[in-house]
């Protein structure tokens, strides 16, 4: 059995063909990034060669601390949400009627471009004939925030839409998850007289973890690294009010033509979701996999 | 073992697949503008065109274009010119990449001073001096060339020509009795009567940014002068002087005034233009390529479209600016790309293109082009004779601050506007982030 | 009970919660209504959109975004479809998201099941490169990709669009499946050894159709990334023939101006086939279950 399954020729022809294509278009540009991190370059004549320099001026560049918090407050909220998520997929793979096509429906945001998105967003937020406003209005509410132009509004306007386009996702995942769960444990359970909730917290939950586990990485760093509505709808601001990492590091390469600095935006970035996912599955790590004989 | 065959099958195919079509780019690559290989006596030549007029919702340039491509080959019939099209935004972040790695079209469009200077420092776009002679040079309106010379040399040729008045609805003005201001006070009268009678006085959408600035520029000019504002943007002379502190306050006023729209700092310039068209706002500073919309444009209704008129950004008293001191500038412009190997073509086809161009854009497209148009030819709605008239009557014309400076300056201070705008900064902490991004 | 179980009705229930009367009723009740809100938030957005093409640059700037559009242009699609190319990106989105979609999930399931079932020493060495791929910022690597490609001659090629999508995708489909097959059952593997299976056939007559759920899963994940991507498209295509959807939605943002109506559309048209793809797969997902393979 062991030599059937350690054969290493079987191993490399399944394992190599992914690997360098990862290694090619991954691994490759991240070295590329971290070069021209190093080197001061407006990405059209040759790069000159600066040291540290860019890595300095990151450490002082208030306006990039800012979009980091930013980024940092949107992987929290990310991964709180994930409670929800986990919540409603529990809802939906029980045994709720309807349940097949709330699924359905519920993961149709899912599939919408982020250009889409934004645009029905922005008619929502928009100042005086939005969904938003019109509604309070209505309800009496004399004069209703610009949502996208309040300084101190606009970063918790954008969650909710950045949110609720990923919401979909996480709950297929949980979905699929729970659906693994043997209907065996849930039916015994029940007739040792376990209600519903109880059913969830110690029997399902514990059944998924490994994949809310994966879930927290995968919200914390996509939030750190997350680019998409911000830029659309308000390319960062009122003045950087809504900047992110990604955002920031996509206007100085592209907008201010400081290729060689955004590398190093860049290039940070990455380290920090490195380290945010270490400290993750550090925080969450157990020993146990679990078995179900 | 069948599985073992079925997969290294799949992979010698792909691995085929993937050699063909590497090959095949390749092959389409050696074809692109090397002009050789066919015998004959015209060698075949074809040549490269990046723009950024889709056909969707450009039309009308487009059709010029498409247009002016077929004469040509038809004049040419050994050149085949290859477009590709792109939006504003993705024309921009293409154009960066293709300079990146020295892969930048044989002719593209450019815009002019600052976004020009990092492409000429690094050799990519190449002289176009000898095309201005016989008599091309002097068919450009004073002052448009210059925004695209670097060094005393030519580097693109400009397609568009553009003037920002402010737009107002004539029957709102008429509904409250207002006149068409002539003096900075007469306007804030305007905005005052108007904002107390809940009618939005200026649609503003300052989430692009550049909008906000016009407002700034022309409040710089008037009461600091052209020459204070061009110095200060050059980084020559300060945005702390005192006229232009003032100027930087009085954008605060107004917004103290509530003379914008609800939440101008947050919309696009596409939501707050709505506003205009929909009566919702009194009045509007943009440029002139906006007039289509004023004239032309079936899609908006005729009773709004004839209740457009436009004036010119009053005057401040005591201000060192006049009242036919303009801002903007030429527009968009043609290149030639320097590692282009056919340039020579490539030269001669931008030279017939900017002419045939200008005789054309206004008309079929409702654009003002850089070279001079003789208006007295063509039957143009009144709003383009009159704002033609204004032209030729200009005493000055100041470029867009963003276009001038370079990318970081522009980024910084197309920030510092949303900022100002949004009162998060006082006019002094303006200044100081423009001195010091700009005198670096 | 047996007999519950191995048929393992599930999802669409007809039997109900045998909890207490009145108060289990009305909190089922008040859950079934949450439910119904939620539901229609998640609707309003293909309303909306629909709405949203049926109408011209006035009427969505000055109507209510939900309002019915005062004359039903179709001919937004019309002009989309003849004027806008949409037909030739149309065509380009599907196959190269379908070949790209097939590819990520053929290669992540051979990895995960190597990473996971067969034994060897860097088995984690090498879970852990994929998933650090994960990190990198997608914008970071234009510039360095694009002169990669370049140098290849792959750019303006549809093969730069396939690669790169399989690239980026790879990390997550394998963090989705890896979940998936660290739960399979030793014994199916020990019984098709026993009875002189290879690891090939074990794995793609056995394990793989095993999978069924997983990768239903993975391939909506998939299918909808690739779909809606747009900066690799942007960055790497050129030619109009081989652009896909989302780029050629760009087509009607003018440099001064933008035809709403036609963007409309055009989303419209491109949420379509995603959606019966969706649709279609997750109808799959259930069915995988239902099959019962794998409680077995």
């Amino acid at each position: 059995m062991d030599k059937v399954m350690s054969n290493k020729k079987v191993i490399a022809l399944y394992v190599l063909p992914a690997l360098l294509l990862i290694a090619v278009i991954i691994y490759v540009p991240l070295v590329l990034t971290a070069y021209y991190g190093l080197n001061a370059w407006n990405g059209i004549g040759s790069p000159r060669f600066i040291g540290l320099s860019n890595y300095r001026e990151l450490i002082r560049d208030g306006l990039f601390w800012d979009s980091a918090w930013h980024s940092f407050l949107l992987a929290i909220f990310s991964t709180l949400s994930l409670i929800l998520y986990l919540a409603v997929a529990m809802v939906l793979a029980s045994r709720i009627k309807g349940a097949n096509t709330f699924r359905k429906i519920y993961l149709i945001p899912m599939l919408l471009s982020s250009v889409a998105i934004a645009q029905l967003w922005l008619k929502v937020y928009h100042p005086t004939n939005g969904i938003l406003n019109s509604f309070l209005e209505t309800l009496g509410v004399k004069n209703p925030p610009s949502w996208l132009a309040d300084s101190s509004l606009v970063l918790y306007a954008l969650f909710v839409p950045i949110l609720w386009q990923y919401a979909g996702f996480y709950i297929l995942i949980y979905y699929a998850a729970l659906k693994n769960i043997p209907t065996t444990l849930e039916e015994a359970a029940k007739i040792d007289g376990a209600n519903a909730l109880q059913i969830a917290w110690r029997i399902k939950l514990p059944l998924t973890m490994e994949v809310v586990k994966v879930t927290i990485v995968l919200a914390a760093v996509g939030s750190l690294k997350y680019f998409d509505l911000i830029y659309i709808m308000t390319g960062g601001g009122p003045n950087g009010a809504s900047e992110v990492m990604a955002s920031y590091m996509y206007r100085l390469a592209f907008r201010s033509y400081d290729f060689g600095y955004a590398s190093a935006v860049g290039f940070f970035l990455l380290i920090l979701s490195l380290a945010v996912t270490w400290i993750i599955r550090r925080l969450t790590a157990s020993d146990d996999k679990i078995q179900y004989s | 073992m069948p599985v073992m065959k079925k997969i290294s099958m799949l992979l010698t195919i792909s691995i085929l697949l993937a050699l063909t079509a590497c090959g095949q780019a390749k092959n389409e690559g050696g074809d692109k503008g090397t002009g050789g290989g066919e015998g004959g006596d015209t060698k075949k030549v074809t040549i490269t065109f990046m723009h950024l007029w889709p056909e969707g919702v450009s039309a009308g340039q487009n059709r010029i274009v498409n247009q002016i491509i077929q004469e040509y080959q038809n004049d040419n019939p050994n050149v085949t010119i290859k477009q590709d099209v792109l939006d504003n935004e993705q024309y921009k972040n293409k154009l960066k990449v293709l300079s990146s790695s020295n892969q930048l079209p044989d002719v593209g469009v450019t815009w002019a001073a600052g976004f020009l200077v990092p492409y000429v420092e690094g050799n990519l776009f190449t002289p176009l001096d000898d095309l201005l002679s016989e008599g091309l040079g002097d068919s450009f309106v004073a002052g448009t060339t210059d925004a695209y010379a670097i060094d005393g040399k030519t580097y693109a040729l400009p397609l568009e020509f553009n003037i920002a008045p402010i737009y107002y609805n004539r029957a709102i003005f008429e509904q409250y009795n207002l006149d068409v201001p002539e003096t900075y006070e007469e306007f804030k009268q305007v905005v005052s009567t108007l904002a107390s009678n809940g009618v939005a006085p200026i649609a503003l959408g300052n989430r692009d940014r550049w909008t906000g600035s016009l407002w700034y520029m022309y409040l710089a000019d008037r009461i600091a002068g052209q020459e204070a504002l061009a110095s200060a943007i050059k980084g020559e002379g300060s945005f702390a002087d005192e006229a232009l502190l003032r100027a930087a306050t009085e954008v605060q006023n107004l917004v103290d005034m509530n003379a914008f729209v609800r939440g101008f700092n947050g919309l696009s310039n596409e939501e707050a233009k709505s506003e205009f068209l929909n009566g919702n706002a009194a009045m509007y500073l943009m440029g002139s390529w906006d007039l289509p919309n004023f004239t032309t444009n079936e899609d908006i209704p005729q009773e709004f479209r004839d209740s457009v008129g436009f004036f010119k950004f009053p005057t401040v008293e005591g201000g060192r600016g006049n009242i036919n001191s303009w801002v903007g500038g030429p527009g968009v412009g043609l290149f030639v790309s320097e590692k282009s190997p056919v340039k020579e073509e490539a030269k001669k086809f931008v030279r017939y293109f900017v002419e045939r161009w200008g005789e054309q854009s206004v008309t079929g497209a409702g654009v003002i082009p850089a070279t001079k148009v003789d208006t007295a030819s063509l039957d143009l709605p009144k709003l383009y004779e009159d704002l033609f008239n204004e032209m030729n009557n200009a005493t000055s014309i100041t470029l867009f601050a963003d276009v001038q400076m370079e990318a970081q300056a522009a980024e910084t201070h197309l920030n510092q506007i949303q900022a100002l705008f949004g009162k998060s900064v006082t006019p002094q902490q303006f200044a100081e982030t423009h001195d010091k991004v700009l005198q670096r | 009970m047996t007999s519950m179980s191995q048929t393992g009705r599930i999802g669409s229930g007809a039997s109900k919660h045998s909890s207490g009367g009145v108060s289990g009723k009305i909190g089922y009740l008040i859950l079934y209504v949450i439910l119904l809100v939620v539901a229609g938030f998640q609707l309003f957005p293909l309303v909306w959109l629909f709405f949203f093409s049926l109408k011209n640059n006035q009427e969505i700037f000055n109507l209510p975004p939900l309002a019915l559009p005062k004359q039903w242009r179709w001919e937004n699609y019309v002009k989309v479809w003849e004027a806008g190319n949409i037909d030739i990106y149309f065509f380009n989105s599907v196959w190269i998201t379908v070949v790209s979609t097939v590819l990520t999930v053929i290669l992540g399931s051979l990895v995960t099941f190597a990473i996971t079932r067969m034994r060897w020493k860097l088995s984690s060495l090498v879970l852990g490169m994929f998933m650090a791929a994960m990190m990198i910022p997608v914008h970071s690597t234009l510039i360095p990709l694009f002169s990669m490609f370049n140098r290849v001659g792959l750019i303006d090629h549809p093969l730069s669009l396939i690669i790169s999508y399989v690239a980026f995708n790879m990390p997550i489909t394998i963090m989705i499946l890896l979940g998936f097959y660290y739960a399979l059952p030793k014994e199916v593997e020990e019984a098709s050894v026993i009875d002189g299976c290879s690891v090939h056939r074990m794995f793609f007559r056995i394990i793989l159709p095993m999978t069924g759920s997983v990768l239903a899963t993975t391939s909506i994940i998939n299918m909808i990334y690739n779909w809606n991507e747009f900066i690799f498209v942007n960055t790497f295509i050129s030619s109009d023939r081989l652009k896909t959807l989302t780029v050629g939605v760009q087509n009607f943002i003018g440099q001064y101006t933008t035809d709403w109506g036609a963007i409309g559309a055009t989303l419209m048209i491109s949420v379509l086939p995603i959606l019966i793809a969706f649709l279609f797969l997750s109808d799959r997902i259930i069915e995988g279950i239902a099959a019962g393979s794998v409680k077995g």
